[in-house]
């Protein structure tokens, strides 16, 4: 028995919805983290600074977590309209 | 599950064209701005030197961005533009929200309202550029470093506009369809109240505040 026709579709956009999922994460995860890492560093040199620090640190993730963003939106496009 | 993917259209056709319309999210947009105007009479009523708390919250929220536009424009324009970057970030927030109370459906979980607003922010920046610089000190700078880089620079221009507005769909969509799997999953024990704390009222402020940024930012870019 052969998978054929919109079957095969259904298939393939699922693998390709959980590759762009998968694949796209990697940049957003590695690019939150080294913003963390620096704003921890920073922090712990200037406590007095905290706020503003974390202020721009939370900003600064939701800016790098945009390409993680493009993939869900990918995503959920093969899943729900192809 | 068939959820996610519903979204209650109403189809109206005038001669050959069809309009659809998106009932959820007017819907939700109406009671957004009613709640929006809500907010700013009770907090603007018995105004007094000694404020009362709603007073005080609003008074918080338009100095905390009147000082951030002023930051980024300048005190002139912070005048002009203040008032829209706080009323944004009002609507974005309350939008935000607005997901947190059970049968409401956040307008931003619908690609419309972010990529109008995203519009917005986009016309209003060249307004402020073509202003500011005149017509033909805007047109110079789609050739700044060399006349080579023009179509760059016109991408470059079109990707902020999808950026800015694909980012906050993006987020409050991935939050709606997370919160609705892992509740099926769990059988809405416990969890539920949590995750709607963490991506409506925690997600939904940092993003709101991101998009009010990035668009002083547009705007102080083309200023300048």
């Amino acid at each position: 028995m052969s998978i054929e026709g919109m079957d095969l579709i259904r298939s393939a956009t699922y693998i390709g919805a959980g590759i762009a999922m998968g694949l796209g994460a990697i940049g957003p995860g590695v690019g939150q983290g080294l913003v963390g890492a620096k704003a921890c560093e920073a922090i712990g040199r200037n406590p007095s600074e905290a706020a503003l620090l974390t202020r721009t640190m939370l900003v600064g993730q939701a800016v790098s977590e945009s390409t993680g963003i493009y993939s869900l939106v990918v995503a959920m496009l093969l899943l729900f309209v192809v | 599950m068939d959820e996610i993917g519903g979204i209650y259209q109403m189809i109206v056709s005038v001669g050959d064209t069809t309009f659809h319309l998106n009932l959820t999210s007017i819907g939700m947009t109406w009671i957004v701005i009613a709640l929006l105007l809500l907010f700013g009479y009770m907090a603007t009523r018995q105004s007094h030197i000694m404020p009362h708390s709603l007073q005080l919250v609003g008074e918080l929220v338009v100095g905390q961005f009147y000082s951030l536009t002023e930051s980024a424009l300048g005190k002139e324009k912070a005048k002009t533009y203040g008032p829209l970057v706080v009323a944004l970030f009002m609507f974005l927030l309350f939008s935000n929200w607005i997901g947190a109370i059970p049968h409401m459906q956040e307008p931003t979980t619908d690609l419309n309202t972010p990529l109008s607003l995203g519009l917005m922010g986009f016309v209003l920046a060249h307004y402020a550029g073509i202003k500011a610089k005149g017509f033909k000190g805007y047109i110079k700078t789609y050739f700044e470093p060399i006349a080579f880089m023009m179509p760059m620079n016109l991408i470059g221009e079109a990707a902020k506009v999808i950026s800015i507005s694909f980012r906050l769909f993006g987020n409050m969509m991935g939050g709606s369809i997370i919160i609705l799997v892992v509740s099926y999953l769990i059988y809405s024990l416990i969890l539920p109240p949590f995750l709607y704390a963490f991506f409506s009222l925690f997600i939904g402020t940092i993003q709101a505040f991101v998009f009010t940024m990035l668009t002083i930012v547009y705007i102080a870019v083309q200023v300048d």
